[in-house]
């Protein structure tokens, strides 16, 4: 693939400076995109994201609060640049009636299950589902089956999740936040899937801003 | 030991920080302490039938817990049946060896070992939170105590207090969730109890208070699931039990900042509320930088030690949340928009609007910009870095002109830094530490720890001790003003509360009363000339 060299964006918390996200210029080959991460409690979502913003892995995961929001760049091999403004999601159990907030208006939705956790691939088809009647039409949805590195473990096959996915139009990638492995692959494939400027739709509501902008 | 008393003075006029000098004379007219060959204290309570008279003890002191029979304790041997008898008055509760416990988890060891257990279930007997061990190997205990509630519930009465040997067990009852908290560390009940409402709230920011629902629905509803997940919340909550005094002094602090550089957070955060925030909190760490509600809304300082602890326990660095305020509404959610500046500072914009984060978004670019123009932002890590009031810079009393902190930091050789000849360590007159809390502004003050309070360890300790002394002050049915001098083997404690403010002062064991209590009047004093700089005025959440 070897597209997409990362650059943190607002990687780690670092002293304040105006971030100008807002105003900035937009054209066909700098796209912004919302994405939204999915999937049963545990099955390493956050990981997932600061592998990818930040370049690391820790363990002892912290609590998401409801939403965390985060951004981060890819630039394509035919030098676009994707700025994928990421809502890694948390206690959708508790939260189920306020899940729409999160997902209405993404672009993307990645689903993501542990391959060791039979109970979380459900929780993934089910997710799949729900945005199917409600999200986005246009939405691109990828399916990820993560914790790959925990092979020994797996109860989930490889071959469950490529058909499913395939029956829902989705696209399939098995990653490993811990070792890092295809985590680059997964936005990278994402990234390509996005509808081009030329062919957007808006499908922003008066109160948010377009998820996907272009000059 | 410890006597409290009120004395008969006239109530001061409610004027802020109005100091009525601390003199001697307070403390003769008292009876005096009485000091155990054992260096323990004991204490003669106003109030004998008080449920709460769990008495001071230095921490290794004899317990005088003497009206409860010694039972076998529940953690260390087995019981096998428990008998409440004499549910009141509580302190004569006591539980009775019975039945041998079958289940192998709450019987390992290392389990009854921990001095400090806190469990949530439910009334159905279902576990909620258990602070050590997975709470669901628990369950054949959280049923034993859950049939120790019922038990007193059908008698009538809430069961509150058990002690058991050198433990206690106390009870929190809130409709159909359960909090139990069973400790051998001779913290007063009032403060267990404030720690298990602590507990509580954490749950209703996450959840709200319609949880009750739920069980209304299905009295075996099983609630773990909604709070998966954020077992972090509540660990890192009951480890602020033992060093975060907000947890027990129902006050919030402050992080030390010039006057100006405090008002210019406050007027940036002043416009967002303007524009339908309905809460703007800018923190560093645990300490507020500034704050501002909307016209009439008002933020307990409880709200915001678990608003904070939530927001610190988390992996965010901008975020937006459903979060309940317990005192400000315990039935609604508000949206809670949150971003870190950098690891310590943060923003929290709370509304009343779920599709509110771009316009939240938007609020915090322009507060962020002007934060950064007026360089809040760097000053709070030098603040940060530079700490508070420390003891060693006391200034003396005849003290004229305008004070800063810091100010008596600098040159060790200044003629104003005044030091007792007698002390080596600490501040004057043996001043180890203090805490000053201003009734009228829901704030306080600690001083920076220093020498010889300097290991986690001790500040724990010195924790408790200000606990108990907290506890003792606040028993009801005593008058205006307050005064306490208590002396064992780790401190001379001093402790004086008026209508506007509360302090709490240690000193080395060997400190002189008298110059202690002339440095306290030096403390209130200070305290009073700095008071720009390390409290946040005119943001009285009764005065908004
Ligand atoms: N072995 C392994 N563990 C992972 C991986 N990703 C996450 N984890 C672990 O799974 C747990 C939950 O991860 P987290 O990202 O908090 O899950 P979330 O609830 O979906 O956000 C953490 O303890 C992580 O260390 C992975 O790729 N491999
Ligand atoms: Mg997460």
């Amino acid at each position: 693939m070897g597209c997409g060299s990362s650059f943190p964006d607002r990687g780690s918390r670092h002293m304040g400076r105006p971030h100008p996200e807002d105003g900035g210029g937009h054209d066909a080959r700098n796209i912004r995109v919302k994405l939204v991460l999915l999937g049963d409690s545990g099955v390493g979502k956050s990981c997932i994201v600061l592998r990818f913003v930040r370049g690391q892995f820790d363990a002892t995961s912290k609590v998401t609060v409801g939403a965390s929001f985060l951004s981060q760049t890819i630039a394509l091999q035919d030098s676009t640049t994707v700025k994928f403004e990421i809502w890694d999601t948390a206690g959708q159990e508790r939260y189920a009636a306020l899940a729409p907030l999160y997902y209405r208006g993404a672009a993307v939705a990645v689903i993501v299950y542990d391959i060791t956790s039979p109970e979380s691939f459900s929780k993934a088809q089910y997710w799949v589902k729900e945005l199917q009647k409600h999200g986005s039409p246009d939405i691109v949805m990828a399916l990820v089956g993560n914790k790959a590195d925990l092979q020994e473990k797996r109860e989930v096959a490889v071959q469950d999740g490529t058909e499913y996915a395939e029956k829902n139009g989705m696209f399939f990638i098995e990653t490993s936040a811990k070792t890092a492995d295809n985590i680059n692959e997964l936005f990278e494939e994402i990234a390509k899937r996005l509808p081009r400027p030329s062919d957007i739709v808006d499908y922003a509501t008066s109160k948010l801003p377009p998820d996907v902008l272009a000059a | 030991m410890s006597e409290t008393s009120s004395s008969a003075h006239d109530p001061e006029p409610p004027i802020r920080l109005n100091l009525p000098p601390l003199s001697p004379s307070l403390f003769d007219a008292e009876p005096s302490e009485l000091q155990q060959p054992n260096g323990s204290a004991v204490r003669h309570s106003s109030d004998p039938s008080s449920p709460t008279s769990s008495g001071y003890a230095g921490e290794r002191g004899s317990s005088t817990a003497t009206t409860v029979s010694q039972v076998e304790d529940i953690l260390h041997n087995e019981i096998q049946e428990i008998t409440i008898h004499d549910p009141q008055p509580l302190s004569h509760s006591s539980w009775l060896p019975g039945k041998r416990h079958s289940d192998e988890d709450d019987a390992s060891i290392s389990w009854r070992r921990r001095k400090k257990h806190f469990f949530v279930l439910s009334h159905s007997g279902k576990p909620i939170y258990s602070r050590y061990g997975d709470e669901h190997k628990l369950a054949g205990f959280s049923a034993t105590l859950q049939a120790i509630i019922s038990f007193v519930e059908n008698g009538g009465d809430n069961v509150k207090l058990v002690r058991a040997g050198k433990h206690q067990v106390v009870f929190l009852v809130k409709g159909p969730i359960y909090l139990v908290c069973i400790s051998c560390t001779e913290e007063p009940y009032e403060s267990l109890r404030g720690q298990l409402e602590l507990i509580h709230g954490q749950i209703i920011v996450i959840l709200t208070k319609s949880v009750n629902r739920c069980f209304e629905k299905n009295p075996k509803f099983d609630m773990t699931p909604l709070l998966g997940g954020t077992e972090l919340l509540f660990s890192s909550l009951v480890h602020s039990f033992s060093w975060n005094p907000a947890t027990f002094l129902h006050a919030y602090t402050c992080l030390p900042l010039a006057y100006a550089t405090r008002q210019a957070a406050g007027a940036i955060l002043q416009d967002s509320a303007d524009s339908g925030v309905l809460f703007a909190i800018l923190m560093c760490r645990h300490k507020v930088i500034s704050l501002v509600g909307a016209q009439k809304a008002s933020l307990h300082p409880d709200d915001m030690l678990l608003l904070a602890n939530f927001v610190m326990s988390s992996e965010t660095s901008e975020a937006f949340s459903p979060v309940c305020l317990p005192r400000y509404n315990a039935l609604a959610f508000l949206y809670a928009y949150i971003h870190f500046f950098d690891d310590d500072t943060y923003l929290m914009l709370l509304t009343t609007s779920s599709d509110a984060f771009y316009h939240l978004k938007d609020c915090r670019i322009s507060i962020e910009n002007v934060l950064l123009k007026s360089n809040v932002l760097s000053e709070a890590q030098r603040s940060l870095i530079d700490g508070g009031m420390r003891v060693e810079d006391l200034p003396p009393l005849p003290h004229s002109g305008s004070s800063h902190l810091g100010q008596h930091r600098l040159p060790s050789d200044s003629p104003e830094r005044l030091r007792e000849p007698d002390c080596g360590i600490g501040g004057a007159a043996g001043l180890w530490h203090f805490i000053y809390r201003s009734i009228y502004l829901d704030q306080y003050i600690s001083s920076e720890f220093s020498s010889p309070i300097n290991t986690p360890k001790q500040q724990k300790r010195l924790y408790r001790a200000y606990q108990k002394l907290f506890a003792s002050m606040h028993d009801k049915g005593l008058g205006p003003h307050k005064t306490q001098f208590r002396k064992d083997e780790n401190y001379v404690l001093l402790c004086w509360v008026t209508p506007d403010f509360e302090l709490y002062a240690a000193f080395d064991p060997l400190a002189d009363k008298a110059l202690a209590i002339k440095t306290c009047n030096r403390v209130c004093q200070w305290v009073k000339d700095v008071e720009n700089e390390i409290f946040l005025l005119g943001a009285s959440p009764f005065s908004w």
